[in-house]
């Protein structure tokens, strides 16, 4: 054991940082992108760059792409496995909820429904069976887009950083919770070794030896945006605990949960129902100028962010209205639900209680669906500030190792820096590489997405190969040239990317920034500038060791050579 | 544009308060002037690197929802932290702007 607390909590710093800080880098990095998610979006589909549209008309536009909206190839295989017998023919199945979700960031509106059917389940608990359908409109035209053109900034960048798309019974929901936890641990423990946490608040010492200057910029990445790290883990637990990793409501109190679930229904007013009668449904057009003359009336005019509409064609369905976020830290809010047959309102949502309130404001702030871009920056900036935290500990845990497990003949620095180089340059040429080929790709094959994604995944691969070819030296205490090697490829990616942008779609950053302004793709363009100086920039800084190295090699040499001859 | 020009004030703030609360570092202090610093002069800088901070967070109270404006406040610490952080250790007698002789005698 240890001698003093400093020492355990130092152990447990280190160990666990280091197993899941791979994990954790993932988290982070793909984080800081989700900030920008849509505008990633618009870069990578163009026919979806144009001005983000609020929530359109549903009697003109959204009715009729309702009509057309038919169960999804993806949640059908995945239903059929649930149930007993065959499913009904997709065309036969009827919708029985629906919903649209937009943003202040969204040119085009997300949609989805369930689709009723007859099958039991076959596991009795699975009560709530459904096919689900969705798409994507075009909410000017009412057109659909392609299922083929992947949202690579929230289909895939975003998901990436909670789960990892890692799927099968929700494994990567759980590596990223056990991570989160860990982060709050390290954060802890972080703090209780820290030996001068305030005299060296504002201390990095670049020109020192490279074990301290990366403690250093390890220290003050890790403590100037230490609330927004602590905010951010926690928070991540808060989002999926009540259903990934505490699911009581759905397991041992599942009974209590289906019974709250109908009182609420007869205390809202909310059928929770059928009732098996059919009826039209009156114009939503007219309830939601009425909800936004509520909101009005209530001193917060806004927008619709979020409709929702259940037991369609019957009796008892209802339409739920909710107001954008967009100028607080909450998603949506101050439902208001009508009764779809008639129009009228059933019941106007009352000011939150404290709990739910103190719940809205911490999901909400890791979710930032909010119009504050001053504030989404600084959110990419805290997301930074963790990547290098993370990315130099591991350079840390390098450093401090290698001259001893050289002389021991160990493998094991050379392990955790070809693992470093592959989670931290490896990570961005990936996502650069992905955006690359998405400019390359044509716009009409068959499963470009699936491309896409293929494309990402074998380059990370890649990118740990060649870590772990280059990471030799590291077995001799010297510096892994697949650092600097990587730096060179983001560098070029980079710079790739933006030059394929132009030639393809014809959006230089001269047209998106001053003739025919367009933020979205001009903040990803110029980012990826920015990536491409700062990795050229670190590969020629990067050049300094391995030059002095091999001066150092070729003197020992001659050494050798020298005392040979005597 | 009213609430852009509090951000602006918070983060002038935010950063200006960081540079004062480097500042009443010795080590610090030592790595922009070439005199040392008295007691009575690194107190001064570092009440006025708190007060600063708390007139930045009425700057960004002012601009924004309070529950939008304590997630602007903290966020621009870090960033003006960092900043300072960096200049210090690149060019840290930049920080001689930020500390007039009116201020501090030995600056």
């Amino acid at each position: 054991m240890f001698n003093s607390l400093r020492m355990s909590m130092g152990w447990v710093h280190t160990w666990m940082g280091l197993v899941l800080g791979f994990v954790l880098m993932i988290c982070f990095f793909f984080g800081a992108l989700s900030v920008f998610d849509r505008e990633i979006d618009r870069w990578a589909i163009p026919d979806t760059r144009f001005e983000p549209q609020p929530m359109p008309s549903f009697d003109e536009v959204l009715k009729p792409v309702f009509e057309q909206l038919k169960p999804h190839p993806l949640d059908m295989a995945a239903t059929a496995e649930r149930v007993i017998g065959p499913l009904p023919d997709p065309a036969t199945m009827k919708l029985e909820s629906v919903y649209a979700y937009t943003t202040h960031r969204d040119p085009v509106l997300r949609i989805g429904g369930e689709f009723g059917i007859p099958n039991q389940p076959k596991d009795p608990a699975d009560d709530h069976l459904h096919v689900h359908g969705w798409a994507t409109v075009n909410p000017t035209t009412g057109e659909t887009l392609s299922s083929d053109a992947l949202k690579i900034g929230s289909e895939w960048f975003y998901p990436m950083h909670f789960n990892l798309h890692l799927t099968w019974k929700m494994l990567g929901y759980w590596i990223v919770g056990l991570a989160a936890l860990v982060m709050l641990a390290a954060l802890v423990t972080g703090v209780i070794i820290h030996r001068k946490l305030f005299s060296e608040f504002f201390t990095f010492r670049p020109w020192k030896h490279v074990l301290r200057s990366s403690l250093d910029l390890h220290n003050i990445t890790g403590v100037v945006a230490l609330p927004f790290h602590f905010f951010f883990a926690f928070t991540a637990l808060v989002i999926f605990a009540s259903n990934v990793y505490l699911p009581l409501s759905y397991t041992m109190l599942k009974s209590l949960h289906d019974q709250h679930e109908q009182l609420e229904a007869e205390r809202t007013g909310l059928p929770h129902d059928k009732s098996g009668v059919a009826a039209q449904m009156a114009s939503v057009d007219a309830m939601v100028a009425e909800a936004k003359r509520r909101w009005a009336e209530r001193d917060m005019p806004g927008e619709v962010g979020y409709l929702f509409i259940d037991h369609l064609g019957d009796e008892n369905s209802y339409v739920s209205i909710y107001r954008a976020g967009s100028d607080r830290v909450a998603l949506v809010g101050e439902g208001i639900h009508f009764k779809a047959s008639t129009g009228e309102v059933i019941r106007e949502q009352p000011p939150r209680s404290v709990v739910s309130s103190i719940n809205e404001f911490l999901t909400g702030l890791h979710l930032q669906h909010f119009e504050h871009w001053m504030l989404r920056w600084l959110y990419v900036f805290g997301g930074l500030m963790g990547s290098i935290c993370i990315a130099t500990g591991f350079v840390l845990f390098v450093e401090k190792r290698k001259a001893k497990h050289a002389k021991a003949c160990s493998q094991g620095s050379r392990i955790v820096d070809a693992l470093a180089v592959t989670t931290v340059t490896g990570m961005v040429m990936a996502a650069l590489g992905m955006l690359v080929a998405n400019r390359l790709l044509p716009v009409d094959l068959v499963g470009k997405g699936q491309w896409e994604q293929n494309i990402f995944w074998s380059i990370w691969a890649l990118a740990f190969l060649h870590a772990a070819w280059r990471s030799s030296p590291v077995a001799k205490a010297r510096h892994n040239p697949a650092w600097r090697d990587q730096s060179l490829l983001i560098g070029m990616l980079s710079l790739a990317a933006v030059v394929l942008n132009w030639i393809t779609t014809g959006d230089h950053l001269i047209k998106t920034v001053f003739t025919d302004t367009y933020w979205a793709v001009a903040g990803v363009d110029l980012s990826l500038l920015a990536t491409s100086l700062i990795a050229f920039y670190a590969a020629a800084k990067l050049r300094a060791p391995v030059v002095e190295q091999k001066k150092t090699d070729t003197a020992l040499n001659r050494n050798k050579q020298v005392n040979a001859y005597d | 544009m009213t609430e852009a020009m509090w951000l602006i004030a918070a983060m002038m703030t935010a950063l200006l308060s960081m540079g004062w609360l480097a500042l009443s570092y010795e080590s610090h202090w030592q790595q922009v002037f070439p005199k040392s610093a008295s007691k009575p002069e690194l107190k001064r800088l570092k009440a006025a690197g708190w007060a600063g901070l708390l007139v930045s967070a009425v700057c960004s109270l002012v601009a924004d929802h309070p529950s939008m404006a304590v997630l602007v406040w903290v966020m621009l610490l870090a960033l003006a932290s960092m900043t300072i952080a960096m200049i210090l250790s690149r060019r840290p007698t930049l920080l001689r702007m930020i500390c007039p002789p009116f201020f501090v005698a030995n600056a």
